[in-house]
């Protein structure tokens, strides 16, 4: 999906851990224990719960991907500590449904990327496993690796909502927090345990002499299998004891009348018959957690790595490969504890030596993220900040910054004074997740380094050309800093600063400073000169290679180019950020320029085209999506919809918009709520669209200003709605007064596009008043404005008020021929253009299984906190949940909801 | 680094990635007495195992059951400790707290 090249592509997810492990050669079929998980009527939940070495994975893999099962399908997860991260986790459970079923979770992960809260993230995962149509089987492996209290709250959350064909299988080394006693008595549970993976005296009989060759005499095996009590790893230690001795019998006695602990009697057992150089060998590579050959030989300081491991393998001394080419490999963890314990006890200070040629190695083989780590467990934190601050420029430029900053958080403090491009380095990583606090004592560090006359000393400097970079890079981050808190001017001022500093040849520094520039600009309006800065900014941030800030900056440009009315320039605009992409993978910003092409096509009524490129970000997949992606593209769609004459899709779209709404620092000139209160007048809900204007608070004559332009637009639109005569005095001349102020305003302001729009509702709104000429007279103007650039729906949007407007306007001139052409866009039925992929909800008649949970608990006379409390969702998500009950409904609150419910038999 | 990567781009990983076979730290001499533990276990561990749990003694009894004892710095360590004894397969017998004792 993405690439690896090291272009902006986003971190590919690990494939190896959605695959259950190979399975390995000599181990047991265990017939009694897969028969019973392959009972047909699988529970809700399945818990294989036992330590380490009772054979839980092999079961798993057994049992539920290496037989055949009828009608059931399954996906694997194998979890490591990484996942406790909430993103992480799910992000991969909905990769291996994906696997199944390929639209499963999308919704999901686009509420994920939006910060939603994480129950209304499982609820919508719940939804999408409601419609999943056979038996499916979810396996969790090592489960005991999650220790979030959150994410085992959203796990018990998933439990309890099952839907009946799908079930849930965990591997773990304990008992999960999960309600475990309520599934129990429920029968809803099945668990296996320690006591029943232990190998049987007949199962060990078998491993013994069956599967190891060993030829025991049954009281051996008895023996044996009371000493081990049937545990595994046990086993496999023992087996390998005996391979080649003359005197199995022997060997048991004594290993039966001993006390030691078992694996640790064993391993010694095996590690004392081994030549001394390999049992060296065995416990100097114990340090690494994956090996192979060439990492071996650096370690150990010897040679023949490839061969000895081949050797080791073949005589099955706990290796397990990691590959189909057996040339990665790693220990059963059970054997490099017992190593690790032994050369640590035998030799503690040439286990950090062991670790620095590890290091070096993997910085060699070109893999900094394991030569950081070694360094680190080495505890040689000055060879480690060197690798970060080396391996930093293209953490960033990958967006990689999460695992940046980890790495940085673990170095001591007392490193970074004297490392001006280590510290800028974690300057980036704190802003990147909004944590500024430490930031302006770093920034200070840093200057202090780039004062011509303090120095004597001079810095630890690795990476050259950042730091020479430095100066421009500190001005960046500071307009970063100025932007957040809001000083416009001070953020121009250090952004220009920068734009001084930076060489010319310095790309990234040039596009940085520029786009800070371009966008402290539109936010005061200036979008002249804010167009001119995002163009130099792409230009700059193209040649410096980092791909999705260039679509980032598309973004704002296009924005800026669509309110000035230049529509044919936002589409090359667009269009000019694909083809870039195009030439690098699947890029994040990818999916963003397809809803940007969506949009202005939809403006030119040209729906199949934009459905196709809405269809075409869709197929992306949420990876290639900026942080405004999911409502834009869900504002797109209800564009489309409404289009089509579909009202309620598109009040059900703008609703969704809402929930996920952001703006990634960019101004909030077009607030989805404003949208909807628009699309809210087109259905006729006036009730409504009067809620919103009391709620933004804004009024006809307010001091106008490009940042609530739309908004004031929108308020004129409902002004013209509202009935006139009565206490409210003529609505319709506020609005026309507001509307000549909004004209003039975005005159001056160059918003060509705004204008044409402010055109339109003001010949509504003289119509409405009476006033035929004057009526007509903007029109003519709107439809002059909009013939060069092909604005269609502005007008077809209204044509039930519009049309006879319009048609008076076809007698004249270029204005009348523009009028000839909208009228019959506008005429012609508009072509269902289908549902887009990722639109698997349930009709609008239906509700959802969410929407009936909550519907069941309008029931009863709880109140809305407490319902939500009971289905542990938020109250946000309760209200939209509620919100969509009532419009499906046809209702306008919760009696009346119930009363309806009930006489539909709901 | 562009304004689109000033904002939270997503959740900052708080979680920190355990790197296991770390050699283990020398165990803190100056203690507030309260933390000392022991733990007993199943099965003898050798007195070599001391260097894998962090430099408590291990002392193995007569009866079949070994005592791991010594000062542990706070409850997450305890927790760690008690974590790597499960991860080996090492059966717990029994968890003591010991006031505080002249080191």
């Amino acid at each position: 999906m993405s690439a690896g090249d090291g272009s902006d592509a986003t971190p590919p997810l690990l494939e190896t851990k959605l695959h259950a492990p190979r399975r390995r050669r000599e181990l047991v079929e265990r017939p009694r224990l897969t028969a019973r998980l392959a009972e047909q009527r699988l529970p809700s939940l399945t818990l294989v719960s036992a330590p380490a070495g009772f054979g839980k994975t092999t079961l798993l893999a057994d049992a539920f991907t290496s037989t055949e099962r009828e009608g059931v399908q399954t996906a694997w997860l194998s979890l490591d500590a990484g996942d406790n991260d909430p993103t992480v986790f799910w992000s991969y459970v909905v990769a291996a449904l994906q696997k199944l079923e390929p639209d499963t979770g999308n919704r999901a992960l686009s509420l994920l990327r939006a910060s939603q809260p994480l129950e209304s993230v499982v609820a919508s995962l719940l939804n999408d496993l409601g419609d999943l149509p056979g038996e499916t089987v979810l396996v969790l492996d090592d489960y005991h690796v999650i220790e979030s209290a959150e994410l085992h709250e959203t796990m018990t959350f998933l439990v309890e909502h099952l839907p009946p064909q799908v079930h849930l299988v965990l591997g773990s080394r304990a008992d999960p927090p999960l309600p475990l006693a309520r599934l129990r008595a429920r029968g809803d549970l099945l668990e296996v345990r320690a006591a029943d993976l232990r190998f049987t005296a007949d199962e060990a009989a078998a491993y013994f002499n069956d599967a190891m060759g060993l030829h025991l005499k049954a009281n051996d095996v008895d023996a044996l299998e009371a000493r081990t009590e049937g545990w595994i790893a046990a086993l496999q230690l023992a087996a390998l004891s005996m391979q080649g001795r003359d005197d199995p019998s022997g060997f048991i006695a004594g290993f039966a009348g001993d006390d030691r602990f078992v694996v640790d009697y064993l391993a010694e057992e095996v590690l004392e018959r081994q030549p001394g150089e390999l049992r060296t060998f065995l416990l100097e590579t114990s340090i690494l957690d994956r090996f192979t050959g060439p990492l071996c030989d650096a370690v150990t300081g010897g040679r023949g790595g490839k061969a000895t491991l081949e050797r080791l393998d073949r005589a099955n001394m706990f290796l397990v490969a990691l590959d189909d080419r057996r040339l990665w490999y790693r220990y059963h963890h059970l054997f490099a504890d017992v190593l690790r314990a032994r050369l640590w006890d035998g030799q503690p200070e040439r286990v950090d030596e062991l670790h620095r040629r590890a290091s070096a190695w993997y910085e060699a083989a070109g893999d900094p993220p394991e030569a950081i780590a070694h360094a680190m467990a080495g505890h040689d934190v000055e060879r480690a900040a060197e690798l970060i601050e080396l391996a930093a420029r293209f953490m960033f430029q990958t967006r990689q910054e999460a695992t940046a900053r980890r790495w940085l958080m673990a170095l001591p403090d007392e490193l970074f004074p004297a490392r001006p491009v280590l510290s800028i380095a974690m300057v980036g990583a704190l802003m990147v997740s909004g944590e500024i606090a430490g930031v302006e004592t770093l920034l200070q560090g840093i200057e202090r380094w780039l004062d011509p006359v303090a120095n004597a000393a001079t810095p630890i400097v690795f990476d050259h050309r950042e730091f020479a970079s430095l100066p421009a890079q500190v001005e960046v981050y500071r307009a970063a800093l100025a932007l957040i808190a809001g000083d416009i001017q001070a953020t121009i001022d250090h952004a220009s600063r920068a734009l001084e500093l930076a060489e010319p040849s310095d790309h990234l520094r040039q596009g940085s400073a520029a786009a800070l520039v371009g966008l402290a600009q539109w936010t005061t309006g200036d979008l002249e000169s804010a167009s001119r800065r995002y163009t130099e900014s792409i230009a700059s941030l193209t040649a410096a290679g980092h791909i999705s800030d260039v679509l980032g900056c598309s973004i704002a440009l296009a924005d800026i180019q669509i309110t000035q009315g230049r529509l044919g320039e936002a589409m090359r605009t667009y269009q000019a950020g694909l083809d870039l992409a195009a030439a690098h993978g699947v890029v994040r910003g990818t999916a963003d320029m397809h809803v940007g092409l969506t949009e202005v096509l939809l403006e030119r009524n040209e729906l199949g085209a934009a459905m196709q490129h809405l269809d075409g970000s869709t197929q992306l997949g949420e990876q290639a999506g900026l942080p405004q992606h999911p409502y834009r593209w869900r504002v797109a769609l209800a564009g489309i919809r409404q289009a089509e004459g579909d009202l309620a899709a598109a009040l059900d779209l703008l609703s969704e918009a809402e929930g996920v709404y952001n703006t990634d620092m960019s101004p909030p000139v077009r607030p989805v709520v404003a949208v909807k209160a628009r699309a809210l007048l087109a259905a006729g809900d006036l009730a409504a669209a009067r809620r919103w204007v009391t709620e933004c608070g804004l009024g006809p004559d307010d001091d106008l200003s490009y940042r609530h332009e739309y908004e004031h637009i929108s308020l004129a639109r409902v002004l013209m709605a509202m009935p006139n005569g009565g206490p409210e005095g003529r609505p319709v001349d506020d609005a026309i007064r507001l509307l000549t102020r909004l004209l003039a305003a975005a005159d001056q302001g160059q918003r060509a596009g705004s204008a044409i729009e402010i055109l339109i509702v003001l010949a509504l709104a003289h119509q409405a008043r009476g006033n035929v000429e004057a009526a007509e007279a903007a029109l003519e103007q709107a439809l002059a404005r909009a013939e060069p650039e092909g604005y269609i729906r502005l007008f077809a949007d209204e044509m039930q008020t519009l049309s006879p407007l319009l048609r008076a306007t076809s007698t004249n001139g270029v204005a009348g021929d523009y009028a000839q052409l909208v009228l019959a866009a506008a005429s012609v039925a508009p072509v269902e253009t289908g549902h887009p992929i990722r639109e698997a909800r349930p009709g609008i008649d239906e509700l959802s299984e969410r929407e009936l949970d909550v519907l069941r608990l309008l029931r009863s006379d709880l109140s809305g906190p407490e319902i939500a409390r009971e289905l542990l969702i938020s109250l946000n998500t309760m209200r939209t949940h509620t919100k969509n009950i009532y419009m499906k409904l046809g209702v306008n609150n919760r009696r009346e909801a119930v009363t309806r419910a009930a006489a539909l038999g709901l | 680094m562009t304004t689109h990567q000033v904002s939270s781009y997503g959740p900052s990983v708080t979680t920190e990635n355990p790197t296991p076979n770390t050699a283990p730290e020398p165990p803190v001499a100056d203690h507030d007495p309260g933390s000392q533990y022991e733990i007993r276990v199943a099965g003898h561990l050798a007195p070599r195992w001391s260097a894998w749990f962090d430099g408590l003694t291990v002392a193995a009894g007569h009866d079949g059951t070994t005592v791991i004892r010594g000062p542990v710095a706070d409850q997450a360590a305890l927790h760690g400790l008690i974590q790597k004894l499960r991860d080996m397969g090492i059966t717990l017998i029994a968890l003591t707290q010991i006031p505080g004792e002249p080191t």
